[in-house]
């Protein structure tokens, strides 16, 4: 069963780049791809939207970048998490812990 | 850390956009292949495989521009790009844009160069210390108008004693000397002062020291001179041991003991002071005028105590000089004045400038409405622009900003040539400043008010510039589209506002014009003055021919062996010489008189003007003889004393009688054992305007020359057959081979003089004539574009008109009445404004009434046929209007 994907919730798409990034380097394609797997399909990142956060995070020093060769040998830019991007991804995390537990309460609220 | 990884994201966008840009395009196309071969893999077919692939990406283009707009700086870039759009615009309506700058440059220029000028002479406090307390004081003659207020040496050390509201006082005067140390012999200006003056002025010496006390009086060991900095430089090197140097200045042994700063000026006044010597210089030998009480010829510089009010410090030497009246009953009565230095030094010229000042302060004023009622008249055009544009969803701010940026360039524009237009034209005022302009030299383009104007500019290109967004902003977007769709009379409000700015500018320049009709032709009559001299054709220059070298008679005997050589040269007429040369004001020498059989105290005695000459001298100047004979030249030596008078001294003195064979006693010695003699009066000639060319003659005495001991200074005047100038090297080599050490002064043709002497009044006419032009021009094309601009919005009109069978008469009366209208309005409003502001004029108006009519007629009707002229050109376009392409229209 595939889940319909979902939009995406303001602040969530930096966490998940921030996330797949643990990982190790990857390119854009990659992330996206990364974000598919780890949440099961409910999140397809389009380059519309992938791209601009890329750029914006890597102006904002949580991810750096270079150039590479991806896995067919094409030219291709990577990205990889900084230490300030680890404490973001620290906050982040905290932030959204406490925002799903919020929702949660408030859902099982009768 | 992130702050630099920030700062750093955001200079590499700004400064390398295009390698930015580069890495964007090749990441997305990476991104765009590698998802083409994952869909290759997924068993897609190549094609199938690439159009899912754009399909996923969603437009390459699009994705760039999502980034970009995620890009720190980023409005800095649509800034720049809306300055590149604007620019584009600009260039696209060559005709506005150059209108536009044009004006917004004339305007912003024109004010920037005038203030600069009246901020160094009127403004700016003078270079000394604590220059507020600085005063002129003036010893006024009672009995007679129009002089500058001088003061004899024992008056003034008696005002200085006796008065308490000064720190200190001192006296100066002009004075040249003949400088002989260097290869030949030159005449350097200096000032004869009181030794206290540089103390009290607080400015010390760059090198050694100024004048002590004891240096006012005769005997104080060596005589001291304080050099400027600039003959220091150009006569000295600059040499540091200049200090001890001794100078010989008219043929007397002078010790330099200091040199002033750089740029230091006392007098200030436009021709500079090159040294400095004490007043001692004037007391000694007999007859040295500071010894005399009744010879006034210094002015007083003095510092008030502090707290001390002008007004309290008059009545302190109101008080002693009444004393000293008391005093001295056989002196004329003298009264006081005393002003500021600042104004002292400003003159007459303060009311002048300001008026000018506000003239061209209207001048920008009608410039900012010009370029105000351009942009409205654009605004309407563009409507339809920006309502497309925001009928395709952009943001109001974006168009509001992108008009901003518009209104900004142009004033930016505008700005630029300006500076330009200011830097010119302060070096033309500069040029053309008249002698009695005083710190012209001070003059630098004043920053301060280039951005004032400057701002004024970009505020009513910001302002109007806006209006489009403003009008946009009011209007229903579907009724706009409809309704710009049609054509029809959008921006009714719009032509209001542009119809009244210019009516506005019509009445302005109609002020100015009057103002510069006025002057121009107050001007003229004065061009016209009959001088009473015939001024063309004749060459003079001074000789100070000094006693030492040629004692007793021999001085005179210089000057006439001077003048047998000189007759006998070719392309000389006649030549002759004259101590007190008409319109040449530090020459004239004023004394009281007696006529016989009409006794009168002394201090009741009419003054005359009294001018020593040689033979030839009226015949040389082309100055008519009434009656009686002229001077022959025996009658020079040793004969009966004579005199020669001026019609106005038959009439206001001697009452109409006539008066050949009066006796007359000019009490005037100059010499060191004259006496004043009882003078026969010979002849009558007509008047000559010798004080100015606007003033009346005053009654005049001439006398032979050599029949009173004479006095060694006197003015050549050669009249010729060709032009004057070129007789100059010729008279230089003349005097040189007579006396080598002999300085040839004040080389002018008698032409110059004439010319010198309104200088003042052709930089008023010429000034505000510039303004005035200015401000006509700018109003007609500001007229023109209102016209044509409501000629192009109403072609469709024009054509239904057209086809409906109008004449074309009929239509061209239609626009040309417009035209006249505003014309009218604009004129009447202007007529109203300048019955008050034409009395500002009436003291600098010569030979005619403020409500001049030749003025009053020519001005309007001027002003009619231009702008009719101005509104004819659309009219004739509105004629030729084509029906059928007038409503096919848009």
């Amino acid at each position: 069963m595939n889940p319909e994907p979902t939009t995406l919730l303001q602040g969530t798409l930096d966490l998940l780049i921030l996330k797949s990034l643990v990982a190790g380097e990857m390119h854009g394609l990659g992330i996206s791809r990364r974000i598919q797997q780890i949440t099961g399909g409910t999140f397809d990142v389009k380059p519309g939207s992938l791209f601009p956060a890329l750029h914006r995070m890597e102006e904002e020093g949580w991810i750096s970048s270079f150039w590479g060769d991806s896995e067919n040998n094409r030219r291709a830019k990577y990205y990889r998490l900084t230490k300030p991007g680890r404490k973001q991804l620290d906050v982040e995390t905290k932030r959204w812990g406490r925002i799903s537990w919020a929702i949660a309460q408030a859902l099982e609220a009768s | 850390m992130p702050l630099f990884v920030k700062s750093r994201s955001f200079l590499r966008n700004l400064f390398r956009s295009r390698s930015v840009e580069a890495d964007l395009d090749l990441e997305v196309h990476s991104y765009l292949e590698m998802l083409t071969e994952e869909n290759i893999r997924a068993d897609m077919a190549p094609q199938e495989a690439a159009r899912a692939a754009r399909i996923e990406l969603g437009g390459v283009e699009k994705v760039k521009e999502q980034v970009r707009e995620e890009r720190i700086g980023n409005w800095l870039h649509s800034v720049l790009s809306d300055c590149r759009y604007g620019l584009r615009q600009l260039r696209k309506n060559p005709g506005f844009t150059a209108v536009a700058v044009l004006t917004l440059s004339l305007g912003i220029g024109a004010n920037t160069a005038l203030f600069s000028v009246i901020d160094a002479v009127l403004l700016r406090p003078l270079p000394f210390h604590d220059p507020r307390r600085l005063v002129a004081v003036h010893s006024i003659d009672l009995r007679y108008s129009g002089q500058t207020g001088e003061i004899s040496y024992p008056a003034f050390l008696d005002w200085r004693r006796q008065s308490h509201s000064f720190e200190a006082m001192s006296v100066w005067t002009n004075s040249s000397f003949n400088y002989t140390g260097g290869d030949q012999a030159e005449s350097i200006r200096g000032a004869v002062v009181s030794a206290n003056l540089f103390s009290l002025l607080g400015v010390a010496p760059t090198l050694g020291r100024t004048f002590i006390e004891e240096e006012d009086r005769l005997g104080a060991g060596q005589t001291p001179v304080i050099l400027s900095y600039e003959l220091w430089q150009s006569h000295f090197g600059g040499d540091p041991n200049v200090l001890g140097r001794s100078l010989t200045l008219d043929d007397d042994k002078y010790t330099v003991v200091g040199v002033m700063p750089a740029l230091f000026q006392f007098p200030v006044q436009s021709e500079r002071v090159e040294l400095w010597i004490t007043i001692a210089h004037d007391l000694k030998g007999k007859n040295a005028p500071a010894t005399e009480r009744g010879v006034a010829y210094l002015q007083v510089i003095a510092r008030l105590k502090r707290g001390v009010e002008i007004s309290q410090a008059k009545s302190d030497i109101q008080l002693v000089q009444e004393q000293l009246n008391h005093q001295y009953p056989d002196n004329r009565p003298r009264g006081v004045a005393m002003l500021s230095e600042s104004d002292q030094i400003a003159g007459d010229m303060r009311p002048v400038l300001m008026f000018l000042l506000g003239a061209v302060g209207f001048v920008l004023l009608i410039a900012c409405a010009n370029v105000a009622s351009l942009l409205l008249a654009r605004a309407t055009v563009r409507q339809k622009e920006f309502t497309v544009r925001a009928a395709l969803g952009a943001s109001r701010s974006a168009i509001i900003r992108q008009l901003l940026v518009e209104g900004a360039l142009l004033a930016f524009l505008g700005g630029g040539m300006g500076l330009l237009f200011a830097h010119w034209a302060t070096r033309a005022l500069i040029a053309m400043a008249p002698e009695g302009l005083a710190r012209m030299s001070e003059v630098t383009l004043d920053f301060r008010v280039l951005a004032f104007t400057f701002i004024v500019a970009l505020a009513t290109g910001v302002l109007f510039g806006l209006a489009p967004a403003v009008q946009a902003a009011r209007t229903d977007l579907n009724r706009m589209l409809v309704a710009s769709g049609r054509g029809s009379g959008t921006g009714f409000e719009g032509a209001r506002l542009r119809n009244a700015l210019v009516v506005s500018q019509l009445a302005i320049a109609f002020v100015l014009l009057i103002g510069a009709g006025l002057l121009l032709h107050s001007f003229n009559r004065l061009r016209h003055v009959d001088p009473g001299f015939l001024p063309d054709h004749v060459l003079t220059f001074l000789l100070d021919v000094p006693s030492e070298r040629h004692p007793g008679a021999q001085r005179a005997g210089f000057v006439r062996a001077l003048l047998q050589s000189t007759r006998a040269l070719p392309g000389v007429k006649s030549a002759s010489a004259i101590f007190g040369l008409p319109l040449a004001d530090d020459q004239s020498a004023f004394t009281s008189l007696e006529i016989e059989g009409h006794p009168v105290p002394n201090s009741q005695r009419p003054r005359v003007a009294f001018r020593l000459i040689e033979s030839e001298y009226f015949h040389t100047m082309g100055i008519r003889l009434v009656d009686g004979r002229t001077f022959a030249p025996q009658d020079e030596q040793g004969g009966p004393p004579l005199a020669i008078v001026n019609e106005t001294f038959v009439r206001n003195l001697l009452h109409g009688d006539n008066p050949l064979g009066h006796r007359i006693k000019p009490n005037i010695s100059f010499g060191d054992n004259d006496e004043a003699a009882m003078r026969e009066i010979v002849g009558i000639v007509a008047d000559v305007r010798s004080g100015s060319i606007n003033g009346d003659a005053p009654p005049e005495v001439y006398a032979p020359q050599t029949s009173v001991d004479f006095i060694g200074e006197t003015t050549i005047v050669v009249r010729t057959a060709t032009d004057p100038n070129s007789l100059i090297p010729t008279m230089r080599s003349l005097v040189g081979s007579m006396d080598k050490e002999l300085p040839v002064r004040e080389v002018k043709t008698l032409d110059q003089y004439v010319s010198d002497s309104i200088s003042t009044q052709r930089f008023e006419a010429l000034l505000l004539g510039t303004i005035a032009a200015l401000a006509f021009i700018l109003t007609t094309i500001g007229l023109y574009g209102v016209i044509s601009y409501s000629v192009v919005q109403r072609t469709r009109e024009m054509g239904i008109r057209i086809a409906l069978g109008a004449q074309q008469q009929s239509i061209s009366f239609m626009v040309l009445s417009a035209g006249a209208v505003l014309t009218l309005i604009g004129i009447g409003t202007g007529l109203a404004a300048s019955l008050f502001a034409v009395g500002l004029l009436r003291g600098l108006l010569y030979g005619i009434q403020p409500i001049d009519p030749a003025t009053f007629i020519a001005v309007p009707l001027l002003l009619m046929a231009v702008a009719l002229l101005a509104s004819y050109i659309p009219a004739r376009r509105a004629t030729r209007v084509d029906p059928m392409v007038a409503l096919r229209y848009e």
